[in-house]
């Protein structure tokens, strides 16, 4: 082909892409518009969406009517269209940009940097500034801090009904109030700070937390992106902007954002700036402690260590592992430590909106059967053991941790919103983009599973 | 063999793993969809019987209250029998007398059949040793007094 004939073709190209950012402009307002109505509406109160909660955001009172299910459905819903859409934009960005070289498109083409980073920026912000969103979690996490260090309770062997008197009982879920805690020592003893802050207190702290993990994730994830000449505006949109990640796991300040930074900075180790072995017992170091937060980060161990193949990851899990059992025998005795026990415990949970169960329902069967517990192990084990194999093969490490963690979510029977981000950041770093798309798939089945209250709205 | 001949073999095996995998995701994937979907529509059922059982509940009373709690469980999950409980006069869920109704069967005209019932003093929760004034038939066992 010419020059002339390259040149006319790329001018034609720039004249067919005007429209892209006056639509994701479009796009972005839309996202945004979302995330304030949830907001706003929410700190309206009295809604089912919104767990009982001291007044953190009476200061947005009478902005927004209360939240339903009908106006939250609709929110999610525009927002996760609108979310996709971006992503398909930012995506002929990137591919474009491959065209005309792909730094300078991303820096300051379609979908820019600084236009990416003030959209999930004020995402981020705009839910920091609501009430705790979706779930109890939260006031789980400051009854366990409170027990520990206001009233001298082990949070491992007693739920938080043993502080029945204490202020954050109330707000505790129901469920889970006779439950003791399931996450780690490292994420148990990181509370620690916000117990005496009292309960509002606390939890802006806990809602601190969470952003700023939020953030750190979303940092470490564009500069893994750039060290695998990968897109970093495309991979920080993907996360930063998922409607899961901004309404379900930032705003319910779940712990789960601490345990993607530690995964994260795992990751950012192993594949930014020179390998070396103390990078490499770095990144394991970072995986333990990722799943003293919350076990199921560990995962990720096995893939690293096959596709190294050298001690240093061994011997850098062994030492965190040695001294994170250390600390947690101290603060807490061998409950702390125990991790097998809470696993099990937790495995046996049944939640309405997994996958198990909608499987169990085509089925023909009420729910989940103990034995299907087995059978989701089993397959669990296979698919565990064949990403193994191919990460011996030559496999991506990253990509097969991703799958790996896809494929608890999928086969457990507690299934959480929050739980099908976990695959995310590393989805957007790696260059099999099967991972991303099964993720967003998953993710939006869950979305679709939520509509039915807008279907037939029972009042 | 020199060192791109032996990876050619090993790209082929590779290419032939990734076709695979390929397709068992898209097989799960069309499960897991049709599984939703099919749950969505459950629910969708679910929440019907459950407009008619609201109606159902305030018709039978006369009382046009919001605040009326469904116990799914007590009859069986699956048996689409559901218990009905809400207060006999104006105030806040639960602080005054309950009349709880047992409605199941088919929905005729947006209603279904009320089968049993009984009162609840405030304040307690519906468990067998708080029921009385029972009335109906078809829940021998399930009241008190």
């Amino acid at each position: 082909m010419s020059v002339a004939a390259q040149s006319e073709r790329g001018v034609a190209h720039v004249r067919s892409e005007r429209w892209v950012p006056a639509l994701a402009t479009l796009l972005a307002l839309a996202l945004v518009a979302a995330a304030v109505e949830v907001v706003l509406d929410g700190a309206a109160g009295l809604s089912p969406l919104i767990p009982k909660s001291p007044q953190i955001a009476g200061w947005l009172q009478g902005a927004g009517e209360r939240l339903g299910y009908r106006v939250f459905l609709i929110a999610l819903l525009v927002s996760s269209c609108a979310y996709v859409g971006l992503i398909v934009l930012a995506g002929r960005s990137r591919l474009a940009g491959a065209d005309a070289g792909a730094e300078r498109r991303y820096a300051g083409g379609v979908i820019s940097k600084r236009w990416a980073i003030a959209l999930v920026a004020a995402l981020q912000l705009i839910v920091f500034a609501g009430p705790i969103l979706i779930s109890t979690d939260v006031f789980s996490y400051i009854a366990y801090a409170r027990m520990a260090v206001e009233h001298g309770l082990n949070p491992y062997t007693h739920g938080p009904i043993a502080i029945h008197h204490d202020p954050i009982y109330r707000y505790v879920g129901r469920d889970w109030d006779r439950v003791a805690t399931a996450y780690g020592p490292l994420y148990t003893l990181l509370s620690y700070p916000l117990a005496p802050l009292g309960v509002v207190g606390a939890l802006w702290g806990m809602k601190l937390e969470a952003l700023l993990a939020s953030a750190g994730t979303l940092a470490l994830t564009w500069r893994c992106a750039r060290a695998r000449g990968l897109d970093p505006v495309l991979a920080i949109l993907v996360v930063g902007a998922n409607p899961l990640y901004v309404l379900y796991a930032l705003g319910g300040a779940h712990n789960d954002l601490i345990m993607m930074l530690a995964m994260m900075a795992a990751v950012s180790l192993m594949v930014i700036g020179t390998p070396s072995r103390r990078r490499e017992a770095g990144a394991a170091m970072w995986v333990v402690a990722g799943a003293l937060t919350k076990a199921t980060v560990a995962v990720l161990l096995p893939f690293m260590i096959l596709s190294k193949r050298s001690l240093a990851p061994i011997l850098g899990a062994a030492a965190a592992v040695a001294l994170g059992a250390l600390i947690g025998y101290a603060a807490f005795g061998i409950h702390g430590i125990d991790v097998v026990a809470a696993l099990n415990r937790d495995a046996a949970f049944v939640s309405s909106d997994s996958f198990a169960t909608e499987i169990a329902h085509l089925l023909g069967k009420p729910g989940v059967f103990p034995v299907d517990h087995d059978l989701l192990k089993a397959a669990l084990v296979l698919i565990v053991v064949h990403l193994l194999w191919r990460t011996w093969r030559g496999y991506d490490w990253v990509a097969a941790s991703g799958w790996a963690l896809l494929a608890i979510s999928v086969t457990s029977t507690w299934l959480l919103a929050w739980y099908i981000l976990w695959p995310l950041p590393l989805a957007v770093v790696t260059r099999d983009r099967r991972l991303l798309i099964a993720t967003l798939c998953v993710q939006g089945l869950f979305i679709i599973h939520q509509t039915s209250p807008l279907l037939a709205p029972v009042q | 063999m020199s060192a791109t001949a032996a990876s050619a073999p090993r790209r082929r095996d590779t290419g032939t793993v990734r076709a695979i995998e390929t397709t068992l995701l898209v097989i799960v994937g069309v499960i897991l969809a049709v599984a939703t979907v099919n749950d969505v529509g459950r629910q969708v059922q679910g929440n019907h019987r459950l407009i008619a059982d609201l109606r159902t509940w305030r018709h039978y009373t006369g009382h046009d209250y919001r605040n009326i709690s469904i116990d799914s469980e007590t009859l069986g999950l699956d048996s689409q029998r559901e218990i009905l409980c809400g207060n006999t006069s104006p105030g806040a869920p639960g602080v005054r007398t309950q009349i709880c109704l047992a409605i199941w069967g088919p929905t005729v005209n947006g209603v279904r059949t009320v089968h049993a019932g009984w009162y609840l003093p405030p304040h307690v929760e519906d468990v067998r040793a708080q029921r009385y004034g029972c009335f109906g038939s078809g829940l021998q066992g399930m009241c008190a007094r």
